[in-house]
């Protein structure tokens, strides 16, 4: 990205301009606020340059005909989503084809269905096969079943998968992240894809990695914990917290680290949660319920020499007691 | 899986099921062999590595956008020739300005890609039509503060698609 690109927000402004003078027949007050506006900084006039372009491009009047122009464009985009609903997918919901085909070209995809979940929301789902996956908060998963195989595209966020033990299962059920494909065979397993790195964790049952690069396959036993990263794949003999616990709701911790503690605490409120370095390596254990991460935070003076200090509603730092 | 087939092998391997599932699609062999063909010039212009533990979904995923495409065109060209049978005869374009018309057209659908309906609908009353954020609301019985949300929406939408690549 260069310099000269104008910043999201210069752009939604030059678009209001657009649309105001637009709408106001070009009123001459409004014309010089706008010239104002556009030559109080160069990235402004930049914006409505490009703007004004666009606009230009996408200007439908000067096509003959009266209504023809609403009329093509509305009945064949009606035509063409039942035609992909029908015969390409089997799937009423669908995403635009161009723009989803420039951005998902370089992952396997040929996604019909995204299942999303907010910050600090956590749902099921029941799958077309009859798994049920739950989303823990902050997460997105895009779905491509088909003949051959029952792909999830774990976007961001973390799912728990509870394969279906219907019998005849013939499709593979993948989970693809950025780091790996996994492929479940039975039981349940939880996968979380971090900033660097996927976390996978085996309930019970059995996951293969597809490891991408060899084509060679490791295998997962049940109450196993692996990173899988760029480096490759590792088992890590514990964890700090039970990597299953959110489904029910809960964090449970075995002496976990106060920051990594707070870190997981975060992902379900918005806003910044963080502590000192002094007491970033003080250990926690316990049972908390995830419903209301406020609260959860004022355990903490309770059990940890601490205090918190709030800024805002969303500001909160963990201190040592003074 | 193998995961380092180049386009060559991907051809030859994946080729002729390529072919069928598209025939399939299509009813047609000729587009069918069109695209399937058009498919491997994608991934060659391409050129990155691409992700290939499942070569087949990779390729369908490709072929599935431009089937997609080849069927907007088909719709439009449809849709556009039955808006203009109830036009009166004289004021029809030639043949050429048609096919004009159409690309413009082919390429503002493919633009509003993605877009829910109603800001799609919002977006193009304005565009097509003309007609003032007062008037849409009106019609689709929504406030001109949406209409006005809508229609801001689909310009930054499009804005994107349009500048993207630039910065």
């Amino acid at each position: 990205m260069t310099a000269a690109a104008p910043s999201a927000k210069a752009v939604k402004q030059a678009i209001q301009w657009m649309l105001r003078l637009r709408e106001s027949g070009n009123s001459p007050v409004l014309l010089q606020q706008c010239e104002q506006w556009r030559s109080a900084r160069h990235e402004h006039e930049l914006a409505w340059q490009r703007v004004v372009h666009l606009h230009q491009d996408l200007d439908l009047r000067a096509i003959p005909g009266a209504g023809v122009a609403l009329q093509t464009l509305e009945t064949s985009q009606r035509r063409l989503h039942r035609r992909q609903a029908l015969k390409l997918l089997g799937c009423a919901a669908m995403a635009g084809s161009a723009t989803w085909l420039a951005k998902d070209l370089d992952t396997v995809s040929g996604w019909t269905a995204d299942y999303a979940t907010a910050t600090g929301e956590r749902r099921s789902f029941r799958l077309p096969d009859g798994s049920l996956m739950q989303l823990n908060t902050h997460s997105a998963v895009d779905l491509a079943f088909d003949d051959q195989q029952r792909l999830l595209r774990l976007q961001h966020g973390e799912l728990m998968l509870t394969c279906s033990d219907a019998p005849n299962q013939a499709r593979p059920l993948l989970v693809q992240t950025q780091d790996a494909l996994l492929e479940g065979f039975d039981g349940r397993f939880v996968v979380r894809q971090a900033r660097d790195c996927t976390q996978v964790s085996v309930s019970h049952g059995h996951v293969a990695i597809h490891r991408p690069g060899n084509g060679q396959v490791q295998w997962i036993a049940s109450g196993q914990h692996w990173r899988l990263d760029t480096q490759g794949a590792q088992r890590l003999e514990s964890v700090a917290m039970d990597p299953a616990a959110w489904s029910e709701g809960l964090i449970v911790t075995r002496d976990m680290r106060l920051r990594d503690f707070l870190e997981q605490v975060s992902r379900y409120r918005h806003g910044y949660l963080g502590c000192s370095d002094e007491i970033a390596d003080l250990r926690l254990s316990g049972v908390f319920r995830l419903e209301a991460p406020e609260q959860l935070l004022q355990l903490l003076p309770q059990t940890l020499p601490v205090r918190l200090r709030q800024r805002t509603r969303w500001w909160i730092r963990v201190e040592q007691v003074a | 899986m193998p995961s380092n087939d180049s386009v060559q092998t991907l051809y030859s391997d994946h080729h002729g099921w390529l072919h069928a599932w598209l025939r399939s699609k299509l009813g047609n062999a000729a587009d069918a062999a069109d695209l399937a063909q058009d498919t491997f010039v994608r991934l060659l212009q391409r050129g990155e590595q691409v992700q290939l533990n499942t070569p087949r979904a990779f390729l369908r995923t490709v072929a599935r956008g431009l089937v997609i495409d080849h069927w907007r065109r088909e719709e439009l060209h449809r849709a556009y020739l039955e808006a203009l049978a109830h036009l009166p005869e004289a004021s029809a374009p030639s043949a050429e300005t048609r096919e004009v018309l159409l690309e413009l057209l082919e390429r503002i659908a493919r633009m509003l890609d993605g877009l829910k309906p109603k800001v799609r609908r919002a977006f193009l009353l304005a565009q097509c039509e003309g007609l003032k954020h007062q008037a849409i609301a009106e019609q689709m019985g929504i406030s001109v503060r949406t209409v006005e949300r809508y229609i801001a929406d689909a310009l930054y939408h499009c804005y994107l698609l349009r500048f993207e690549d630039e910065r």
